[in-house]
C-alpha cells in the first residue's frame, strides 16, 4: 500500500466499517457469493489513488468538467463491482508514471501499452483493450495515400507511445522523419498547420479525434499492436491488481465492457456536446476553478516568497561572511535552475527520498516561493542599498540601534522603492504558476489543456485561457498599484 | 554676539588621545590629541581631505577607530563594553546634506528618537518637537514634509532633530556648505544661539569669518594631524605654522 493511503487512515477505517456493515446485510440476504472471493477482501472499502493521462481521448478526457473515457468508465465500473473507491489524479502520461514510481499514486490507467520495458518496473493487469496504430493526415491533404508518399516529410507521434515506436520502425524504409510531441491535440494541430504531414497514433484515439472534427482523416489500415493494461508499482498492491482483473472479467462476462467501449468508439460524438459554444459554456466552471487555484497558489507562494526574500535580502547585507554566504547560495541556486525542475523534484523526488507523501499544493508552493524568494531577495537587497547611507547614519547618530534604524528609517524607504519590482515579481509568479500543470496541478492552463484535449479546439481554447490570464493580471496590477498608492504616499 | 573668552579649566567634555584612523592602507588620521572642555566652541578648519570630517565622525563612532582613545562625556567610546547608542544620545550631529527622513513629517523627524527610545510619550515628544521648532523659527512647518522645505529650513529642522535628546554636545559637519548663500545666515543664527546657550560644540566649517566670530578655539588640520590650534584672534591674526599661513592666505 502506498504512503498516500496512510494519510487517509480515518477515512479508510470509516469505509471499512460501512463496507463491513454492508457485507453483513448482503450475507443476511443470502447473496454473498461475490463477497467470498479472497481477492475482494483485501480491497473492499479501501480508497486508491489512481494516476492517469490528461489528454488521451477517448480513454480519458474531460467533458463538462468531468473526467470521462473508456479508462475512467472501466475503472469506476470495476471499483464499484469490487467495492473499493478511487481518487483519480489526472497528471499526464509521463507524470503519472513518475508518480507511480514515487508511490504518489497506487496505480496508473492511461491507455498504456504493456511492453517488456514497462513490465520490468511495473506489474500489469490482464489486457483490457487491444489497440493498434494507424496513420492520419489532414482532411484537406490529397497528396498522401500511404506510407510511400511520406518520403522527405515529417510526421508526428506521441512521446513514448506505440505509434512512435511503429513510425520509427518504418521511418528509414519510407524516408520520413519522426517528431515526438506530448499531446494528441497538439499533434493534430501540427498536422493541420502543416508543420507535419501525418500523425501516427493508437486507432481509437484517431477515430475519436476525427469524430470531433479535428480536421484529420485516417488513411491506412490499423497495424495490430499493443494491448493496454492497468499498472501498479512492481511487487506492490497485488490485491488491487487482482481485484482489477477479477472485475474486468466480470464486466466482460456481463456485457458492460462492450457497452462502455461502444459508448466511446461506436458513436463517440454522442459522448460529448457537439456545439463548440455549448462546450465552451460547459468548460467555464472548470476554467474558473483553475483560475481560483492559480490565484490561490500564487497568493500563498508570494506571501512565503516575501518572508524568504526579506530574510535572504537582509542576510545578504550582513557583515558575517557565513550568513552572507548562505543567502548568496540560496539566491544563486534558485536563480540558476529552472522552476520546472524544482516542481518535479519536490513532487516526485522528495517522496522517493524521504518515503513521505508530498501534497501537490506543498510542492507547488515550495517551487514557486523558493524561486521567487531568490528574486525578492535581490530586490530587497538592491532597494536597501539604494537608500542613501546618510539616512542610516542620521538615525544611528540619534542613538537608535541598527535594528530600529533599519525598521523605522531604511526599510520604509526601501519598500517604497521596491514595490514596483515586487508587483512585477508577483505577476511573473502568477504566470509561472502555469508551469505547475506539468505535475498535474489543476491550475488555469491545465484546465484549458483538459478542455482542448477533448474538443480539439486548441486555438480557441488557448485564446480564452489567454484572455482570462490577461484580465486577471490587469486586475491584479490595478489592485497592487492602488495598494501601493495608499501605503506609499 | 561675540565669542566668550576661554574659560580656564572647566572639566573636559571630550578627550581625544593618540587617535588614528585608516581606511584600508590609507591612514587618514595620524595621531590626534585634543581636549575640549564643557561649553567650549571649537571650530575645525583645514584643506579638503585633511581628515576634518573623519575626526568629527570618530567622536560619536560613526567611524570605527583604528587606535587611540576618544572619551566623550566620561564614556570611552573605544571601549567595546560601552553602549555606543547611549553615548550618541548625548551627542547631537548635524550633517552637510541634512539627512532628514523623507518619509516622515518635520515633527515626526524630531519625535523619532525620543519616542523610539522611550524617553517620552508621543504627546510629550510632539510638545517638545514644537518647542524645538519654535526655537529654530519653524513651528508652522511641523506637519510639512521635508521635501517641501528650502535648504536653510531643512538644516534648521536637522538641528532641532539633533537637539531632541537634549545632548550636551553638538557636532556640525559643514552645516552650511550645501546651502544657497542667502540661506546661510538663518542657519548660522541658530548655531550662534546654541553657542550662547552654553552648548559644547565642535564645528567643521569653511566659513572663516564665522569661525573667527563664534569659536573659542580654532583647530587647523592638515594631512591627518592637528597642525596648529589656538584662539581665533591668534590663529587668524598671527599664525605660527607655515602651512597655516599658506592655507589662510588662500581662503581669507
Ligand atoms: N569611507 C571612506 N573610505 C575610504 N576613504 C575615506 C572614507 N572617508 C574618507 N576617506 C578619505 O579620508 C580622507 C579624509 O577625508 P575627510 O572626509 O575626513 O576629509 P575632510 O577634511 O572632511 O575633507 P572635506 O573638506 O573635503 O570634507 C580623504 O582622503 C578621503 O578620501
Ligand atoms: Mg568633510
Amino acid at each position: 500500500m502506498t504512503e498516500s493511503r496512510k494519510t487517509r487512515a480515518p477515512r479508510a477505517l470509516l469505509r471499512a466499517v460501512i463496507a463491513g456493515l454492508a457485507g453483513v446485510f448482503v450475507l443476511l440476504g443470502g447473496a454473498g457469493a461475490a463477497m467470498a472471493q479472497p481477492s475482494d477482501s483485501n480491497v473492499e472499502g479501501k480508497n486508491f489513488v489512481i494516476g492517469t493521462d490528461t489528454t488521451f481521448a477517448p480513454f480519458e478526457f474531460r467533458a463538462n468538467g468531468e473526467l470521462v473515457g473508456i479508462d475512467m468508465d472501466l475503472l469506476q465500473a470495476i471499483a464499484k463491482d469490487q467495492g473499493f473507491s478511487v481518487d483519480i489524479k489526472s497528471l499526464g502520461f509521463s507524470a503519472a508514471l513518475a508518480a507511480l514510481s514515487s508511490n504518489q499514486v497506487d496505480g496508473v490507467i492511461a491507455g498504456m501499452s504493456i511492453t517488456d520495458d514497462r513490465k520490468a518496473i511495473y506489474d500489469f493487469s490482464e489486457p483490457y483493450f487491444e489497440s493498434g496504430v494507424q496513420m492520419a493526415i489532414a482532411k484537406t491533404d490529397d497528396s498522401i495515400k500511404g506510407y510511400e508518399d511520406l518520403a522527405g516529410k515529417t510526421v508526428v507521434a506521441k512521446t513514448g507511445s506505440e505509434g512512435e515506436t511503429y513510425a520509427k520502425s518504418i521511418a528509414a524504409k519510407y524516408g520520413f522523419t519522426v517528431k515526438s510531441l506530448d499531446q494528441s491535440a497538439t499533434m493534430a494541430e501540427s498536422v493541420k498547420s502543416g508543420s507535419a504531414v501525418a500523425v501516427f497514433d493508437d486507432y481509437p484515439v484517431l477515430a475519436y479525434g476525427v469524430s470531433q472534427n479535428n480536421g484529420l482523416t485516417t488513411v491506412t489500415e490499423k497495424v495490430p499492436g499493443g494491448s493496454y493494461g492497468f499498472a501498479v508499482n512492481k511487487g506492490q498492491n497485488p490485491a488491487l491488481l487482482a481485484a482489477f482483473n477479477d472485475g474486468l472479467a466480470k464486466l466482460k462476462a456481463n456485457g458492460e465492457y462492450d457497452k462502455i467501449l461502444d459508448k466511446y468508439l461506436a458513436d463517440p460524438a454522442s459522448a460529448v456536446p457537439s456545439n463548440f459554444w455549448e462546450r465552451l459554456g460547459n468548460s467555464i466552471p472548470a476554467l474558473m476553478n483553475g483560475l481560483g487555484h492559480t490565484i490561490l497558489v500564487t497568493a500563498i507562494s508570494f506571501a512565503v516568497a516575501m518572508v524568504l526574500g526579506l530574510l535572504a535580502g537582509f542576510m545578504k547585507l550582513s557583515n558575517n561572511i557565513v550568513v552572507r554566504g548562505i543567502s548568496t547560495t540560496f539566491v544563486n541556486i534558485f536563480r540558476g535552475t529552472p522552476l520546472l525542475l524544482w516542481a518535479f523534484l519536490f513532487y516526485f523526488g522528495v517522496p522517493q527520498l524521504t518515503g513521505l507523501p508530498m501534497s501537490i499544493w506543498v510542492a507547488g508552493v515550495l517551487t514557486l516561493s523558493l524561486n521567487s524568494g531568490a528574486y525578492v531577495a535581490e530586490i530587497v537587497r538592491g532597494a536597501i542599498q539604494s537608500v542613501d547611507p546618510g539616512q542610516l547614519e542620521a538615525s544611528r547618530s540619534l542613538g537608535l540601534g541598527y535594528g530600529k534604524s533599519m525598521q523605522k528609517v531604511v526599510v520604509p524607504q526601501a519598500f517604497k522603492m521596491m514595490t514596483p519590482s515586487l508587483i512585477n515579481q508577483l505577476i511573473i509568479m502568477l504566470k509561472d504558476s502555469s508551469l505547475l500543470l506539468a505535475i498535474g496541478f489543476t491550475e488555469l492552463l491545465y484546465q484549458g489543456q483538459q478542455i482542448y484535449a477533448a474538443n480539439f479546439r486548441i486555438t480557441e481554447t488557448l485564446l480564452i485561457v489567454g484572455v482570462i490570464y490577461f484580465v486577471a493580471i490587469m486586475a491584479l496590477t490595478k489592485l497592487a498599484n492602488y495598494v501601493d498608492r495608499r501605503f506609499n504616499k | 554676539m561675540s565669542a566668550s573668552p576661554v574659560e580656564t579649566k572647566k572639566p573636559a567634555k571630550i578627550t581625544v588621545k593618540g587617535l588614528r584612523k585608516s581606511f584600508g592602507t590609507n591612514e587618514v588620521l595620524k595621531g590626534i590629541d585634543v581636549e575640549i572642555s564643557e561649553g567650549e566652541v571649537v571650530c575645525v578648519i583645514g584643506p579638503s581631505g585633511s581628515g576634518k570630517s573623519t575626526l568629527l565622525r570618530c567622536l560619536n563612532k560613526l567611524e570605527e577607530i583604528s587606535a587611540g582613545h576618544v572619551v566623550v562625556d566620561g564614556f570611552d567610546v573605544t571601549d567595546p563594553k560601552v553602549d555606543i547608542n547611549e553615548v550618541r544620545r548625548h551627542v547631537g550631529m548635524v550633517f552637510q546634506h541634512f539627512n532628514l527622513f523623507p518619509h516622515m513629517s518635520v515633527a515626526e523627524n524630531i519625535m523619532l528618537a525620543p519616542v523610539e527610545l522611550k524617553k517620552a510619550t508621543k504627546a510629550e515628544a510632539r510638545e517638545q518637537a514644537l518647542t524645538l521648532l519654535e526655537r529654530v523659527g519653524l513651528k508652522e512647518k511641523a506637519d510639512a514634509r521635508p521635501a517641501s522645505l528650502s535648504g536653510g529650513q531643512k538644516q534648521r529642522v536637522a538641528i532641532a532633530r539633533a537637539l531632541a535628546m537634549n545632548p550636551g554636545i553638538m557636532l556640525f559637519d559643514e552645516a552650511t556648505s550645501a546651502l544657497d548663500p542667502e540661506m546661510v545666515g538663518e542657519v548660522l543664527q541658530v548655531i550662534r544661539d546654541l553657542a550662547a546657550s552654553g552648548m559644547t560644540m565642535v564645528l567643521v566649517t569653511h566659513e572663516m569669518g564665522f569661525a573667527k566670530e563664534i569659536g573659542d578655539r580654532v583647530i587647523f588640520m592638515d594631512g591627518g594631524v592637528v597642525c596648529e590650534s589656538g584662539p581665533p584672534a591668534e590663529l587668524f591674526g598671527n599664525p605660527q605654522q607655515e602651512r597655516t599661513q599658506e592655507f589662510l592666505s588662500k581662503v581669507l
